[in-house]
């Protein structure tokens, strides 16, 4: 494995467990702001996004983009704003880092957000929070409304000169505004379809004004590296997939939760050594690495480092790190409908492909599972997944496929076998 | 400019443009470069979402949407690669999940796109046995169109029309995945001056007008290049005709005049050509003061008779003439060539005039007021003027315009000439006062040219014989001047470029 | 009529945005707290004061699971369904629960007190299966534990 071997460090959480950080002055009492307030003041925009693009921070909202790179796509603002768009609609099923994050750090969130909109020179943070996360929106407008007033956000943050305004947007209960441009249209007012590009969102994205689009994770780690530089930051990770993420290990492990673990650690080892192993002594069938649209992996592929180069090479992807874990009770077809029901459910509608194939698909697995399917609805499965790949506006409908294909690839037996017996093997299994 | 291949065929196309429009632009997509689209239409927003445009552009990795990739200089496409192909018949059988497959009973089958796409693309069986969506199979979005909801394939057309052109907004896409459907909000129906065209826009039996639904069968429909007649605008539409009657009009594309688009009050005008109140055969006023039915011989014997009687005893000047601006430039030219063969000078043209918008309709409500007014026919108030002084013994009118109200708003004016000689397609009060009524032809039945207001001349054919003997209104002047012995030298309006 | 309270707040709401339509949801939000749904009458208020076709604002009510055209109950109960809940029985739980309080998800009982539904991933995939009611969180739940959580609900 070309990977390093990392000293563990958990920067992102490691003062979650003090109530106090979540406020300003507990943040503050850590040294929060500082940061910041040292880049904003020494050094410029150019010097910023240069830094970051040698650290070699991913986006850790699934689709894993170079931050700094996406940074630099921005021009300079001229005849109006430039926006930044902190992308807090976590909804990936099996993804829950960022409401940690935004609980117990929003002021860490807040600083994150601080240094690239300098970079970048945004006028503006729109700070666009699921529906569901009441609890969250409430933290974190607590915690601007505590930046405003200490200046922190405002016309001279941090007593710099630079202007800058969080504006917090809640979701209302719709997945695809998770995509970044889906959000984009829902922050203007719109249904949350996602949008032809080009444009771009660096180009022409909220109201019309270069915008960039960012994870809250990924906002969180940038203070840490301007705080203790690239070189500290790549001793963590993988040379491609530096620093540490949040995992959240969910399913059937003794001890689900959010892990902070340098990129690059093996997924049977947050299974077995940190998630505490599949419980009841039950063996383990199965592990989706990042979040239900990533293809999953049978219990003899979990020895892959958690990186995205890595798991490309067993067909997968880190998506979002949310790892979901599935014992030996576990039928395949069954996964296969809730999953498929999810995207049929939160399919915006636009694109031929996902619109019907969504449904389509949903109803092979739900014929195949009640014992009513044939071994062609298999072959029909797997085509009308490839027909869904890589031909729509967003990625929902790659993201609908992947996992029907990771599926078939791996248990294609077990469809077999509910298709022959006319009967689901596992009747013991979760229930549907 | 820039070089782009297509398929192996070099083409310069303009640039900023995305390869459908370039294609469209150079008058060749669908007439030799075939992408076919469904939600992609030239006057409306790109959309990009029925994915059925996909082609393959050397140097990108993924199929892209034709509709909406830029054109690039050196840019090489191949529309009908293996992998284009086999991504059209995706996007068919993914379309045809949830399709009723209702073709027998749907007024579109022969001009639906899906049908046509699926015969090319689609599969010969379906491969879903679940039920289909049901969804409501008649919607009244509003008094011109029904909506099936289960044939809406959701390219958008009619909701991007409604926000872009008609700007009404009446139409929206509620639920989301397989649940979207067509709405509009209760309370507000798609009640607009251009309604009836989202069922041209719309590529499948989705949407369908309530005066044509049902009515035929699209491949028994004659389609004749035809110019609507509402107002001054010349929009161009295809004249739908099946046993000598017009069935509808439907938009024909130009884009110098109406781009895609008709309003719905000139798209009902094709109803004018088969109304009940066409003056169908030739009258004489008799002896007894009533009209009598007569030959066309007897009528324009009667016509001759009369004029030629006025000029001799009073002089050609007692002579005058109101063209219709309905009359094409040919009828003009021959009524103006009697009249000056004659020697008078004595016309008008009443050109009833109207609401108008920024869109198509024009306040001139006739299309060729611009041919009568090139063609010399000015305003009508002079010559009222001397009819109320008795200086006008004979008229010969084209139409019926001048009783309106904007002009004398009753016949009894006419009343005191020694003779009225009307050449009308429609019955009105005028044949209280005319003493010779012989029966026009509608544009669609005659063909000839008409100048917009823009100064746009327009030709079209004939679209269908009428189901009554007339001839032309130029044919009719045309055995006037035979009869007269006089020689119509006047030549019609020539082909004029656009100011 | 939208109550001056709301109408300020939206107000309030639409002063933050570049454009005012950027306001449109939370402002739906806001009527929706203060009337319980969305009905027609004012779906087409909310469109009046921002200038838009009731017809785009349906769409956007229609789009997003949060905004609701008809009566509900006075409690939101909705349990997630996704993936690492259904693994921990979640569905399961959604099912206990409809036979206890005898609707089915997307109904509401008799009495108005609770609309049930099952959500999609509420992100508490840790602490699976868990229900979401009204706007708070209940995590790691079992059946004796939720019963006295929906028997608890005025």
């Amino acid at each position: 494995m070309g990977h390093r071997v990392p000293r563990v460090t958990q920067y992102l959480t490691e003062h979650f467990a003090d109530e106090g950080f979540a406020t300003l002055s507990g943040y503050r009492a850590r040294g929060g702001y500082e940061t910041a307030r040292r880049v904003l003041r020494d050094q410029s925009p150019g010097d910023v996004i240069r830094m970051l693009k040698k650290a070699g921070l991913q986006g850790r909202g699934g689709a894993g983009f170079d931050a700094g790179t996406k940074w630099s796509f921005m021009p300079e603002p001229h005849h109006g704003p430039n926006y930044l768009v902190c992308n807090a609609d976590e909804s990936e099923p099996g993804s829950f880092k960022d409401r940690l994050l935004m609980t117990r750090g929003p002021h860490q969130l807040l600083e994150g957000i601080l240094i690239p909109a300098f970079a970048t020179g945004a006028a503006m943070t729109f700070l666009y929070v699921r529906g569901e996360y009441a609890e969250p929106a409430r933290i974190l407008r607590r915690a601007i409304d505590e930046a405003t007033a200490e200046g922190m956000l405002g016309s001279n943050v941090l007593g710099t000169g630079f202007a800058h305004q969080v504006v917090l947007v809640r979701g209302a209960g719709a997945y695809i505004c998770g995509e970044e441009t889906g959000l984009l249209e829902s922050l203007e007012g719109k249904k949350g379809q996602p949008r032809r590009k080009p444009p771009y969102p660096a180009e022409c994205g909220a109201f019309g004004r270069p915008t960039t689009v960012n994870n809250v994770e990924t906002f969180c780690h940038v203070p840490h590296i301007f705080e203790r530089g690239v070189d500290w930051f790549r001793s963590m990770g993988t040379d491609q997939s530096p620093g540490t993420t949040l995992f959240g290990v969910s399913g059937h492990v003794e001890r689900p939760g959010v892990y902070e673990l340098p990129l690059g650690t093996r997924l049977d080892e947050i299974i077995f050594e940190h998630a505490g192993g599949v419980p009841g002594g039950r063996k383990l069938k199965a592990a989706i690495p990042g979040g239900v649209s990533m293809p999953l992996l049978p219990a003899g592929h979990l020895d892959v480092p958690m990186a995205g180069e890595f798991l490309r090479e067993r067909g997968s992807s880190l998506g979002t790190g949310g790892v979901i874990v599935m014992d030996e009770t576990t039928c395949m077809v069954r996964v296969g409908c809730v999953i498929s029901e999810f995207f049929r459910d939160e399919s915006c509608g636009q694109c031929t492909q996902c619109r019907e194939g969504t449904g389509f698909v949903h109803k092979l697995f739900l014929r195949i599972e009640r014992g009513a399917g044939t071994a062609a609805d298999i072959d029909v499965l797997e085509d009308v997944a490839g027909k869904m790949e890589g031909a729509t506006i967003c990625a929902f409908a790659d993201a609908a496929a992947w996992p029907v294909q990771g599926l078939l690839r791996h248990f294609r037996s077990e469809f077999i076998e509910h298709v022959h017996t006319g009967k689901c093997p596992l009747p013991d299994g979760f229930e549907l | 400019m820039v070089h782009i291949r297509v398929d192996g065929t070099a083409y310069e196309v303009r640039e900023g443009l995305t390869l459908l429009q370039a294609l469209d632009d150079l008058g060749v997509l669908m007439k030799g470069v075939d992408i076919p689209h469904y939600c992609w239409h030239p006057k409306l927003s790109i959309d990009g979402s029925c994915r059925m445009c996909q082609v393959e552009v050397e140097g990108m990795p993924k199929l892209q949407i034709a509709c909406g990739t830029p054109v690039r200089d050196g840019m090489i496409i191949h529309t009908r690669s293996e992998r284009a192909l086999a991504a059209r018949e995706g996007v068919m059988e993914l379309l045809l999940v949830n399709h009723p497959l209702d073709c027998p009973i749907c007024d579109q089958a022969g001009e639906c796109k899906l049908q046509d796409y699926a015969f090319e693309y689609g599969q010969a069986h379906s491969r879903t046995r679940e039920p289909r969506r049901a969804l409501k199979k008649r919607v009244e979005l509003g008094s011109t169109i029904i909506l099936d909801q289960e044939r809406c394939i959701l390219c958008r057309r009619c909701v991007r029309f409604c926000r872009e052109v008609s700007a009404t907004n009446e139409l929206a896409v509620t639920q989301r995945g397989d649940r979207s459907t067509i709405e509009t909000f209760p309370g507000k129906p798609l009640e607009n001056d251009y309604s009836m065209n989202v069922a041209d826009l719309c590529p499948v039996g989705a949407l369908t007008t309530r005066d044509f639904r049902f009515k035929t069968r699209v491949w028994s429909l004659e389609e004749v290049p035809g110019i609507c007649t509402g107002c001054s605008r010349g929009c161009n539409v295809h004249v739908g005709v099946v046993d000598h009657e017009v069935r509808r009009y439907t938009p024909r594309r130009n884009d110098e005049v109406n781009g895609t688009w008709l309003c719905d009050q000139g798209r009902m005008t094709y109803r004018e050509i088969g109304a009940p109140d066409r003056i169908t055969e030739p009258a004489v006023r008799g002896n007894s003061g009533q009209l009598v039915g007569a030959t066309l011989d007897r009528a324009i014997g009667r016509a001759v008779e009369l004029i030629r009687e006025a000029v001799q005893k009073e002089g050609p000047g007692v002579v005058a003439a109101l063209a219709s601006a309905h009359a094409t430039n040919e009828d003009l030219a021959a009524l103006r060539g009697l009249l000056r063969a004659l020697g008078s000078e004595t016309h008008a043209a009443p050109v009833l005039t109207g609401s108008s918008d920024a869109l198509l309709v024009r306040p001139e409500k006739a299309a060729n007021a611009e041919g009568a007014r090139v063609a010399g026919f000015g305003e009508p108030g002079l010559l009222f003027d001397k009819i109320r002084g008795g200086g006008v013994r004979v008229l010969i009118v084209l139409g019926h315009d001048v009783i309106h109200e904007q002009f004398l708003g009753t016949p009894e004016p006419l009343a005191a000439l020694d003779g009225v000689i009307l050449l009308d397609t429609h019955r009105s009060r005028l044949e209280q006062v005319a003493d010779v009524v012989i029966p026009g032809r509608h544009l669609a039945e005659k063909g000839g040219s008409v100048t917009n207001h823009a100064g746009l001349v327009q030709a079209v054919p004939a679209a269908l014989e009428p189901t009554f003997e007339a001839i032309a209104e130029a044919q009719v002047l045309a055995r006037f001047a035979d009869a007269l012995d006089v020689s119509l030298t006047d030549e019609p309006e020539r082909k004029r470029e656009v100011d | 009529m939208v109550s001056p309270a709301v109408r300020a707040a939206i107000d309030e709401e639409i002063a933050k945005m570049p454009e005012k339509r950027g306001a449109l949801l939370a402002a739906l939000r806001l009527v929706q707290e203060e009337r319980g749904h969305l009905c027609a009458e004012t779906i087409q208020e909310v469109a009046e004061i921002f200038e838009l076709h009731p017809a785009e604002v349906m769409e956007v009510v229609r789009f997003y699971n949060h905004f609701h055209e008809r009566p509900q109950g006075r409690h939101q109960v909705n349990v997630c369904t996704s993936l690492s809940c259904a693994l921990r029985g979640g569905r399961g739980l959604l099912r206990q629960i409809q036979a206890h309080l005898g609707i089915r998800a997307g109904q509401t009982t008799e009495d108005g007190r609770i609309s049930l539904g099952h959500e999609e991933c509420l992100g508490a995939c840790g602490n699976a299966p868990m229900l979401r009611i009204d706007d708070a969180y209940h995590l790691d739940l079992d059946w004796l534990r939720t019963q006295q959580l929906l028997d608890g609900l005025e």
